[in-house]
């Protein structure tokens, strides 16, 4: 009776949400229902309702397979470097650009960072290819030019990691700091101002004030890319990558696609969606727990 | 924030999408989407037939996709006298294979005529049932089209012994020939390379002379990682074959034969190696899928070598030869057939007379009506007019052989813009027989390389490999195909780049891998296939 009226008071906060939900339901969960293709052999022509079950029969053939492993192993390895190198980048920069006083060289600085964000992939991988190319590459032409060898940025797998992690950082840091800055604008500025009376420099005020304040944003961000370890955008890899580097350079969400969407094998690529998802719960709620365990931070 | 949730729900909408794609396609059958027909004159109680043409985004100003002087033509000639209303339902090109998935899915949305090159795709529909068994009605409603083909030809759409896609006719069967730089070779006082060893002593000379003066930049063997580019080299290493190890060795992925289990690809691939190590090949091949870098090297007069699909150089379209001369006076780019093998023979593979499955879904309503529009297109001037145009205004007639006009009008240009897309029957401009369609195909270019065309030809027909095929298709291939092709080229790349004394073990993991992923299910199907074969 009581939430009748919380209704009745503010239904149309009420009506604005339903929109969302109805999101939600016909984007998230309705699609589950295609979630049984893993557990059928699916059949083009007689639809998913009338494909044969064949229970666990896709999953069996998903871990028979080589290049599912070499994917896997991928996925995690490259984002774990992108956690050690790419993680604290856009923290990094989120201080430097607080600390900046100059309100135009701040503005600027931030714009400039934001850009390669709204740049398409597609474009990135053509500049990727003019900066790092082995013959063409502005890089290595300039290498020519003072007589150094070639450095095989893209056709070398263990240099095309650097690459790879590079473009990751230059692409993303700017556009990840926003969050930061957003929580650092939130430290009560009396803060600082007290312990400038105390005599403290720039360094002592950012490790004692600066970064405690932001520390929920810092966890929380990283429980969301701890959960995201098995899953990986498919751009990224996909461009940056090529066939030279593919040991390193195929990770799930291209194998996903090559068996998938290239070769119409549905069901394996279903099967491997679904275990990623039920892996990618599996880390995130070990985070989390992690987390709260260590720092009294969680999300959930 | 944003980011974060994008990539977090990345991997499982993906799954979710596609099966989304599915569901929502399957419900939507109500939705009838009104695309353009040729010009909506169709009367009451006319039958929709829907025909799926390539959407390449290249329509000219003042015509669409589905309504253009060619789609006209197609319901003025054919639509309007059988009281048809011919609908074209455009699919991208870079997705065809994806879209046309799932449009089959649907079965209401799925057009009556569809096509693809992928003969992994084909017998996958066929295997699955989902298309309709024409071997009975041929002879019915499409006689002509039965002999614009031809049996050969129609074999190709024959799944387990019955017609499920009438494969296009492919009138240019020969595929590749060599190119070098003439005015190098002059320049040095070296003869054009007549064999393979003649060939790497060309590169040396290339690359320690550098006639072009590039400034060390000079590349001997330009390569992509394109068949054209690799292909002619690889099989010139393969050794005789039997017949037996022909249909066994051999391995079809997708359309075409890999030599991969074949005696000599493992010296083709050091042979490659060894170019890459002594500095002779482009640097970034493996990086160059679509000859892009390839082209520019070439036409920037760095290129010493290539080989190449025949004649790719002279088409104005491509204005390869045109840009070389312009960036580089005194350019002359000379076709050669250079590579020998282990007999002196310029071995290199051709096409199967074959070109797009063009199919007609189990679920149309309009198989009679399909097929009657095929057997339309094979009929009278029909073909001929879709892709030359009108006569005078696009192309001129010499010696009864269709000429195209340089100086034609914007105008006629875009009236057949898409003539390609819009004749899947064939691939090639069908000029009437054989000796005309090769004129005609060689008059495609500009008059100053049309002998150097008609060169190039000759050497893509010259000691042609033709395509291994058995009378069914081989399931393991279907299943591992996509998957093996990528092996195959990662194979090419890594064994060409990686240090000459790591090639035998790499090459040894690298073929392990392969036949552990698919290779050898594929040899072990092909050798029961042929045993059946010749025990018969």
């Amino acid at each position: 009776m009581k939430n009748w009226i919380y209704i009745r008071r503010s239904w149309q906060l009420y009506v604005l949400l339903v929109l969302p939900l109805i999101y939600f339901v016909l984007f998230k969960y309705g699609p589950m229902y295609g979630v049984q293709v893993a557990f059928k052999d699916f059949n083009f022509f007689q639809g998913i309702a009338g494909s044969d079950w064949v229970g666990l029969d896709i999953f069996r053939e998903v871990f028979q397979n080589n290049d599912f492993f070499k994917a896997l192993r991928n996925t995690l390895f490259l984002n774990l470097l992108d956690i050690v190198v790419s993680f604290p980048a856009p923290l990094i920069l989120a201080i430097m650009l607080y600390e900046l006083r100059i309100a135009w060289f701040k503005k600027m600085a931030q714009t400039i960072l934001y850009i390669p964000h709204f740049i398409s992939w597609v474009i990135i991988g053509g500049i990727v290819l003019q900066v790092f190319g082995t013959q063409s590459g502005f890089i290595n032409n300039m290498l020519h030019g003072f007589g150094i060898q070639a450095i095989p940025f893209l056709s070398d797998k263990y240099y095309w990691l650097f690459t790879y992690l590079i473009v990751g950082v230059w692409q993303s840091a700017g556009w990840g700091t926003i969050l930061y800055l957003a929580a650092l604008t939130g430290i009560n500025k009396e803060l600082f101002e007290a312990a400038e009376v105390d005599g403290a420099n720039r360094f002592r005020k950012i490790w004692h004030i600066s970064l405690p304040g932001i520390k929920t944003t810092i966890a929380t961000l990283l429980i969301i890319n701890l959960g995201n370890m098995v899953a990986i955008g498919f751009d990224r890899p996909f461009i940056i990558g090529n066939v030279a580097v593919r040991d390193f350079s195929d990770v799930l969400s291209t194998f996903v696609y090559r068996i998938g969407m290239q070769s119409g094998q549905i069901s394996l690529a279903t099967a491997v969606g679904l275990f990623q998802a039920l892996v990618g719960l599996l880390f995130l709620l070990g985070a989390n727990y992690a987390s709260k365990k260590l720092a009294d931070e969680s999300i959930l | 924030m944003t980011e974060s949730m994008l990539k977090k729900w990345a991997r499982p909408a993906l799954a979710v999408t596609l099966a989304s794609s599915l569901l929502l396609g399957a419900c939507s059958s109500t939705t009838k989407e009104e695309t353009g027909s040729g010009d909506g004159a169709a009367s009451q109680g006319a039958t929709t037939l829907k025909v799926e043409i390539f959407d390449r985004g290249n329509a000219p100003a003042g015509y669409t996709i589905t309504n253009s002087y060619l789609t006209n033509l197609v319901q003025e000639r054919f639509g309007d006298p059988n009281n048809i209303n011919v609908e074209f339902v455009p699919v991208p090109r870079s997705e065809e294979t994806q879209k046309l998935n799932v449009l089959m899915a649907s079965k209401s949305e799925v057009p009556d005529i569809v096509f693809t090159y992928d003969s992994g795709t084909f017998n996958r529909y066929a295997e699955q049932g989902g298309l309709t068994d024409l071997s009975g009605m041929l002879d019915e409603f499409a006689p002509n089209l039965k002999k614009f083909l031809g049996e050969d030809t129609l074999a190709y759409g024959q799944y387990k012994g019955q017609q499920f896609a009438i494969p296009g006719r492919r009138l240019v069967l020969g595929k590749y020939a060599g190119y070098v730089r003439q005015d190098w070779l002059d320049k040095l006082g070296l003869p054009v390379p007549q064999t393979t060893e003649e060939l790497y002593d060309t590169f040396k000379a290339f690359k320690e002379s550098d006639p072009g003066a590039t400034g060390g930049r000079v590349i001997p063997f330009g390569v992509s990682l394109a068949a054209a580019q690799y292909e002619p080299l690889l099989w010139s290493f393969i050794e005789p074959l039997t017949e037996e190890q022909r249909y066994t060795l051999t391995q079809q992925l997708g359309s075409s034969d890999y030599p991969t289990l074949l005696p000599g690809f493992e010296d083709g691939l050091r042979f490659m190696n060894k170019l890459f190590n002594e500095g002779l090949m482009s640097k970034d091949f493996g990086l160059d899928k679509d000859k892009k870098q390839l082209w520019q090297d070439m036409q920037n007069g760095l290129v010493g070598f290539y080989t190449e699909d025949a004649g790719e150089l002279y088409f104005s379209a491509n204005g390869g030869y045109e840009n070389l001369q312009k960036n580089v006076p005194g350019a002359v780019m000379t076709p050669v057939d250079a590579f020998t093998n282990s007999e002196g023979k310029h071995a290199k593979p051709a096409y199967a007379p074959n070109a797009m499955y063009v199919m007609i879904p189990k679920s149309s309503k309009n198989a009679e009506a399909a097929l009657k529009y095929l057997d339309w297109m094979a009929s009278g001037t029909n073909l001929f007019d879709i892709q030359y145009g009108i006569e005078n205004e696009n192309f001129t007639l010499v010696d009864g052989v269709p000429v195209v006009k340089a100086d034609a009008t914007q105008e006629a240009k875009d009236r057949i813009y898409n003539f390609g897309d819009i004749a899947i029957i064939v691939n090639g401009k069908f000029a009437g027989d054989d000796v005309k369609n090769e004129s005609a195909y060689i008059a495609q270019t500009p008059a100053a390389f049309q002998a150097d065309m008609r060169k190039s030809v000759e050497i893509s027909n010259v000691d042609n490999i033709q395509p291994v095929r058995f009378d069914h298709p081989i399931a393991a291939e279907a299943k591992y195909g996509n998957a093996l092709s990528d092996k195959f080229e990662e194979m090419i790349v890594r064994l060409t780049m990686v240090k000459p004394d790591q090639f035998d073990s790499s090459f040894d993991s690298m073929l392990k891998d392969y036949m552990a992923s698919g290779g050898q299910a594929i040899l072990d199907e092909r050798t029961e296939a042929y045993k059946a074969m010749s025990g018969k």
